[in-house]
């Protein structure tokens, strides 16, 4: 086990330093000159020049490909091109407002699509289950932002049950009150497609034989189903799981935007729009560090649920 | 007994106390911005949002009234408006005494009172090559010694902050003298700007980032002072308890002013005692937050209006609520230009400006007001916009749309159409006008008009799409062929609108690359003139040669529509003040209620 995960660790190396690349040659082909914008509305080609050469994109471009895997290695991305502020704090500072929505709204969203998935597998073919998947069906192919519009608008402004927008100073009125119709909009979205995929999973294992034998030994239906059902169904059910999990750190960007939530995807945002590099490049990398680590756990966790996965 | 004692003591303090703070805190205004601020430090920042805040936060020497139109500059903490002598070459200003930074760990237990040599300090500061400030220009190149001052710390990598110089002399704790190397009567105008703002030098050492720039920690001395900050999402300002403080006592002949002068006159200000901003980016939640009363002010912005406003006025059901509507049109111009630099479109001779004009005539401004800027726009006719010293409401400009004399213009010139239906140029080459915007839905309406139009004349046109770093490189490159772009004043004086077609401004805002001999003799000769109508004439004349060699074609003027809820009283949008908290207060519960959360009419 122990060789296996230097190994998987040892193989970020390259992964890691194709995002390195790939990030730097999109972001100097479309990002554009940023001392253009920071010199103000009236500046000389001097001014323009002393700013490239205190941001550094003076140098040529395997030098600042240099510095970028120095900041990855020291884990220090310097600080913002437009505000100064410094880019570990950015993190640290909008993580907590993102995971405020997503690590609820992934909580219940998982367990709410397991417990549904495994009914509706269960009384399959039924109307109970036609009906589900239409809805579903329908609910998935309406985009986000029709939910974020419609919801706000009846929901916070009409009905007047939550807000309209905005983040407070405590956890728990955020979470409670400035956090809820974001993360009531996120599990509509998000329950849909979870339902759909992990109904097909619960259904593959649902007709296997040991599924029959365990009815013939007069095994109760919950157990079946929750125990016995469930824990075949779960690795596919973690893999998708795992595969969102770096969203985290993403936050959600729409929602984030609408509800005026000083999260990291709304940062995005407003890096993308200011050309703001460091930002940029520091949550480019951590995103890829974290989807790359998750793999890697979203592996050990198959082994854990089914000791018969052998980890090579 | 024991009460009475302390309440007659307390009012006792109050009466000697020299700074009685007017302001209630829990007279709370709530504003909302559609856009990000990035710090406050008067030296380091460029936008708007981050000014507004500036701006409440640290003063200048002058301010403007707060009712007169066009805008008029008065005293904020100098005593009065500046001693101007020497031709326009020495301002001399006095410094009010007793005016104190709010309180600070950097300042120790002492008070620490605003001098002439902060001012001093703070002008250094904004051509001090390391803090990179985006407002060098205003002082740059003006000042006597600051220049110089400037290049050596480019060699030395330190600016010398403790050096004298002849530009700037403090020569008692309150006088501040500026010595300018040329005339210029524009330098009032600059001292009420906020990059100006005085900061205090042991705050800036104690907090700058390794830019030279306090960004998070404004210690200024200003009516309010920063309570909370959430970067890009809240800022909360509460009355800064050692604020002079001011009676509200403007004037104006404006009859649409007289309620809110009833209203306001003689009040001791600030009333408002604390200051709530939101970042919203989004349209919808904007809006509904508005209009659910989580927002007493909100600047309705162009795609935002056709759901508030019927022909420039609130539709009834937000008239009924109480709320209020404060519109003007913004100092600011916005226009399209040809880069005089290029090939095609650029230089002096007859059919190069054939084709420019009959390209401005082809252009429908209408069509623009109602498609793209939702009426919420009027038709420029002068390169000077209303509320700005210069502006003539009485002209009208020549340039109309008309497509026909348009054609016959090029008809006449030698641009004649070819086989494919385009026109050719004179020599009989084929040509494409490449006209360049931004990838946003405002760039790709204006590429949909501008298409139309040259179509109607027989030009082939394409878009060259970029970013808008790329785009202003280009420009300041002269590399671009024709892009619309717009400038809202520094200050309202006309120079600072007129100086964009100035030869040598080329690179930096001439964004035409314009170098037009007879402009640029006429442009320097009102720079010699103090506002009024000898100046005014040399304007005009400018005007003339815009409209004869067709560098630009003048767009529109666009209208800020700032909703104001009903609990608001004494709000007036200024053209060039960014933010009015000072000067308003919250009605007292029962008067103009807000409107309660939840369901008020649809927003659509």
């Amino acid at each position: 086990m122990t060789a296996y995960i230097v190994r998987r660790l040892w193989q970020m190396i390259p992964t890691m330093l194709g995002v390195v690349v790939l990030v730097f040659v999109l972001f100097n082909w479309v990002g554009g000159d940023p001392a253009y914008v920071l010199a103000g509305k009236i500046s000389n080609q001097e001014q323009i020049d002393n700013i490239r050469r205190q941001l550094g994109v003076d140098q040529p471009y395997y030098v600042q490909l240099g510095i970028f895997l120095k900041q990855i290695v020291t884990a220090d991305f310097g600080a913002s091109w437009s505000t100064n502020e410094r880019v570990s704090h950015i993190l640290l500072t909008r993580l907590g407002p993102s995971l405020t929505v997503l690590v609820p709204l992934t909580i219940l969203s998982t367990l709410i699509s397991i417990g549904l998935a495994l009914a509706v597998a269960y009384v399959r073919g039924s109307l109970t289950d036609r009906l589900v998947m239409i809805v579903c069906t329908v609910g998935l192919s309406i985009s986000i932002l029709v939910y974020i519009i419609v919801f706000q608008y009846v929901f916070a402004y009409k009905l007047g049950w939550f807000p309209v927008q905005g983040w407070g100073d405590g956890f728990a009125q955020n979470l409670f009150v400035y956090a809820s119709l974001p993360i009531l909009i996120g599990l509509v979205v998000s329950i849909a497609p979870d339902l759909r995929l992990y109904r097909t999973f619960v259904l593959d294992e649902i007709n296997q034989d040991y599924v029959r034998t365990a009815r013939a030994k007069g095994l109760s239906e919950n157990r079946i189903m929750w125990i016995h059902v469930l824990r075949n169904a779960s690795i596919p059910i973690i893999t998708n799981l795992m595969a969102g999990l770096p969203g985290l750190l993403l936050g959600s960007f729409l929602i984030e935007r609408f509800f005026s939530i000083p999260g990291i995807g709304r940062e995005v945002i407003l890096a993308v729009e200011r050309s703001d590099f460091p930002v940029i490049k520091a949550i480019t990398v951590y995103v890829a560090f974290a989807t790359i680590l998750t793999n890697l756990l979203a592996d050990l966790t198959y082994k854990a649920v089914d000791p018969r996965v052998q980890l090579k | 007994m024991r009460g009475w004692i302390a309440i007659v003591f307390s009012a006792a303090l109050v009466c000697v106390s020299p700074h009685a703070p007017a302001a209630d805190m829990t007279k709370v205004v709530r504003q909302v911005f559609p856009a990000a601020e990035t710090g406050f430090d008067p030296a380091g920042v460029q936008d708007l949002y981050s000014a507004t805040i500036e701006q409440a936060l640290f003063e200048t020497l002058l301010t403007y009234d707060y009712l007169a139109r066009p805008s008029k500059l008065v005293p904020l903490t100098a005593e009065s408006l500046p001693a101007i002598t020497d031709n326009g070459k020495t301002y001399t200003l006095h410094v009010k005494k007793g005016i104190y930074f709010i309180d600070d760990p950097v300042f120790k237990v002492r008070k620490r009172e605003l001098t002439a040599a902060d001012y001093a300090y703070s002008l250094k500061r904004l051509i001090d090559p390391k803090i990179r400030s985006p407002w060098a220009w205003l002082v740059e190149g003006k000042i006597v010694g600051l220049d110089e001052l400037a290049g050596q710390a480019k060699k030395t990598g330190k600016f010398d902050y403790d050096a004298k110089i002849p530009g700037l002399e403090t020569p008692d704790r309150y006088t501040l003298v500026i010595r300018l190397k040329d005339t210029d009567y524009n330098l009032s105008y600059i001292l009420a700007h906020e990059p100006t703002s005085a900061v205090a030098r042991e705050v800036i050492e104690a907090y700058a980032d390794t830019a030279g720039r306090a960004m998070a920690n404004p210690v200024g001395t200003g009516a309010y002072r920063l309570q909370q900050w959430v970067r890009s999402s809240r800022v909360v300002l509460e009355a800064n308890p050692g604020y002079r403080g001011f009676t509200w006592d403007f004037t104006s002949s404006d009859p649409a002013d007289q309620k809110l002068i009833a209203e306001m006159k003689g009040k001791k200000m600030p009333q408002v005692g604390r200051v709530e901003v939101s970042i919203i980016e989004e349209d919808q939640a904007r809006l509904l937050a508005f209009q659910s009363g989580e927002l007493d002010l909100m600047d309705l912005g162009g795609p935002l209006a056709p759901n508030v406003l019927d022909a420039g006025k609130l539709k009834p059901e937000f008239a009924k609520k109480g709320i209020k509507l404060s519109r003007i049109i913004d100092p600011a111009i916005i226009y399209h230009y040809w880069n005089l630099q290029d090939p095609i479109v650029g230089g002096m001779s007859k059919d190069k400006i054939a084709l420019r004009r009959a390209m401005a005539m082809a252009y429908n401004v209408d069509e623009e007001v109602k498609v793209v800027r939702n009426d919420q726009a009027i038709e420029a006719q002068y390169p000077i916009p209303p509320g700005v010293v210069g502006y003539d409401a009485s002209y009208r400009s020549p340039v109309e749309h008309d497509v026909a004399t348009a054609n016959k213009l090029l008809d006449a010139f030698g641009y004649k159409k070819g086989a494919d239906g385009w026109r050719n140029l004179p020599d009989g080459k084929p040509f494409t006008i490449r006209y360049a915007s931004r990838p946003d839905s405002l760039g790709r309406q204006q590429d949909e008009l501008w298409k139309k139009a040259l179509d109607s004349i027989g030009i082939r046109m394409e878009v060259q799409k970029d970013k808008f770093p790329e785009l202003l490189k280009l420009e300041r490159q002269c590399k671009l062929m024709m892009r619309t772009a717009s400038w809202i004043a520094d200050w309202p004086d006309a120079e600072n609108f007129m100086q964009l077609l100035y030869g040598p401004n080329t690179g930096q805002n001439n964004n035409a690359c314009a170098r037009i001999p007879e402009y640029d003799k006429l442009y320097e000769q009102s720079l010699r003139i103090p506002p009024g109508p000898a100046r005014d004439k040399l304007y005009h004349e400018m005007t003339k040669i815009i409209e004869a060699y067709a560098p630009w074609r003048l767009d529109v003027l666009t209208y800020r529509n700032m909703l104001v809820s009903p609990r608001v009283e004494g709000y007036r949008k200024h053209p060039i003040l960014h933010n009015e908290w000072a000067y308003i207060d919250i009605a007292p519960k029962g008067r103009g209620a807000a409107p309660a959360t939840g369901s008020r009419g649809t927003p659509d």
